[in-house]
């Protein structure tokens, strides 16, 4: 019934992937965070809180805490990685643009390397929610008022 | 070692005909149909359909029949004797929601209790939180014992003289736990007056259901969940209560003479059946029951054991794999679990593609997975349909998820 491959799964559970749901970038509280947002996935129960630290106009740190599932995880761990140095709007961009990645066909080839791992999901529609949940919390956090 | 075959032809059922290698493990989420369901759906909209109750004509009078016939039908399979007293919903939550409503509302004052259990699924539970939200009454949690059985002696604590309503169900949706009716009927009885809400929405499919000497006051049903179509079910109840009970909701069929500024209404079941029936669903869900019928419902529930039994015993010799619930013959079909370094929905993931589809999540039961300190567990369900092979791929898509999580 699946419409996906066995080697497309592989590809989405691919070394990258796995190994940032093992040892996660960035998990931790966040000092003096300027912006904090939460999301939940009320179908798993997983739970992510997202948090950033401006300095000036641009992002200096970013980082994440709670539970998820390996997709979720890895995509919150890719995501605080490449966030610093980024302005409000890139961020919000990237935000659209990673959304972008996983439902529609468009091209996307100025994604930051880092989040390379994260086209593997796309085939995997069922996997979308996983992915942008972090996504969703860092826009949350980003229309807060600091 | 024997190998289990599925009850019934997978042949009966179009869906799995139709994909050989598919391994359905969700029949606790809905079940698949079989053949004659369908064909009974089709052949009412092709040879009787018209408005039942309504026309005074023969093919208005064929549709009535049609639809009271499959009332009857269902209520004998469930044990009714007064098929009046078996109300068409659109499902289990529906009749949860109606007891609710008319029942709650007009019964149910500050002060009063309504006890439900931490293992119910939302709608048994949620419906009931409302109704004391709303009414000032307090909802009172009966917890569960290590294996997740509902506790009996916390039970007997719990229920007392300002209990008006115990919500109980007859078999746990998440993980399959049996509820010994007899003690909880005993025990409702003997220290209150309170009403007996059973949510059968997991036992009607899986255990012979005998309402008439169950001891209940009330007992709720699912057709989709017993080889019918999505989007019909029931609500069976003592009639003196049903009798009492104001209506509803409001429409056609559900009246007698609406005057001015007020009405009085229909008999039953008609009191509770406001506007067109679903009598294509009902009747599809009669052809379900005779199918079940024919398979006898201990035949059933043997089957599931066995299921059970082999996939627990293969489960177990997992390194790192969590059974939740009491052991298989305390279960219907469902087995629920958990596997360390694999995260449920992930699980769900690999399953897909080996064709296995499971459920992955909290079940509509957060009370039970906060109790389990988890946020969501995997659970296979079996039915009439399941064999051994099904079994197989499961363990086989286990061990694959297993490898490729080694070490997370």
């Amino acid at each position: 019934m699946s419409d996906v491959s066995l080697a497309s799964l592989a590809a989405m559970y691919q070394e990258t992937l796995l190994a940032q749901y093992r040892a996660p970038h960035n998990r931790r509280e966040l000092v003096n965070a300027t912006h904090t947002a939460s999301r939940k996935n009320p179908l798993c129960g997983d739970a992510l809180q997202v948090a950033v630290r401006f300095d000036a106009d641009v992002i200096a740190d970013a980082a994440f805490s709670g539970h998820g599932c390996s997709i979720a995880t890895a995509s919150a761990s890719m995501m605080t990685d490449v966030l610093a140095g980024r302005t409000r709007s890139q961020a919000l961009a990237l935000v659209d643009d990673v959304d972008a990645m996983l439902t529609q066909a468009t091209p996307t080839p100025h994604l930051p390397i880092g989040l390379d791992a994260l086209r593997a999901v796309a085939p995997f529609p069922a996997r979308h929610g996983c992915a942008t949940m972090p996504w969703l919390a860092l826009r949350d956090a980003l229309h807060s008022r600091p | 070692m024997t190998v289990l075959s599925a009850l019934v032809p997978r042949a009966d059922f179009p869906l799995l005909a139709a994909n050989p290698s598919l391994h359905y493990l969700d029949s606790a989420a809905t079940s698949q149909k079989p053949r004659a369901v369908l064909d009974a759906i089709v052949n009412f909209y092709e040879t009787a359909n018209a408005n039942p109750h309504r026309g005074a004509y023969a093919l208005s009078g064929a549709a009535t029949d049609a639809y009271h016939a499959a009332r009857e039908t269902i209520a004998r399979f469930l044990g009714v004797a007064d098929s009046d007293c078996l109300i068409f919903t659109r499902g289990t939550t529906e009749s949860v929601n109606l007891v609710a409503s008319a029942w709650g509302t007009a019964n149910v004052h500050a002060g009063d209790e309504i006890v439900v259990s931490a293992i119910e699924h939302h709608a048994n539970f949620v419906t009931w939180q409302q109704l004391a939200k709303r009414t000032g009454a307090t909802l009172r949690i009966v917890e569960l014992t290590p294996h997740q059985e509902i506790d009996l002696d916390h039970l007997r604590q719990v229920v007392g003289a300002k209990t008006k309503l115990v919500a109980i169900t007859h078999v746990s949706n998440a993980v399959g736990a049996i509820t010994p009716l007899d003690t909880v009927v005993e025990i409702v009885r003997a220290q209150s007056n309170a009403l007996l809400f059973i949510d059968g929405a997991q036992g009607a499919p899986h255990l012979p259901v005998a309402f008439d000497s169950m001891g209940a006051d009330f007992y709720a049903f699912s057709g989709h969940k017993m080889l019918g179509p999505m989007g019909i079910g029931g609500l069976i109840g003592k009639r003196a209560l049903l009798d009492a009970m104001p209506p509803f909701l409001f429409g056609g069929d559900m009246m007698e003479w609406v005057h001015d500024l007020d009405s009085t209404w229909n008999v039953l079941p008609h009191k509770f059946e406001a506007g067109t029936p679903n009598a294509a669903d009902a009747i599809g869900l009669a052809a379900a029951v005779r199918y079940l019928q024919a398979l006898d419902m201990t035949m059933v529930r043997a089957h599931e054991v066995a299921l059970l039994e082999v996939t627990e015993t293969r489960l177990r010799d997992l390194p790192g794999c969590t059974v939740y619930g009491p052991p298989p013959s305390k279960r219907s079909g469902v087995i629920s679990f958990s596997l360390d370094d694999v995260h449920p929905h992930d699980l769900a993931t690999i399953l897909d593609q080996h064709d296995v589809c499971v459920r992955a999540g909290h079940h509509c039961a957060q009370p039970l997975m906060r109790r389990l300190g988890v946020s969501a567990t995997a659970r296979a369900s079996f039915y009439v349909y399941s064999e051994q092979s099904d079994v197989d791929a499961l363990c086989t898509g286990l061990v694959a998820a297993q490898s490729m999580f080694a070490g997370a």
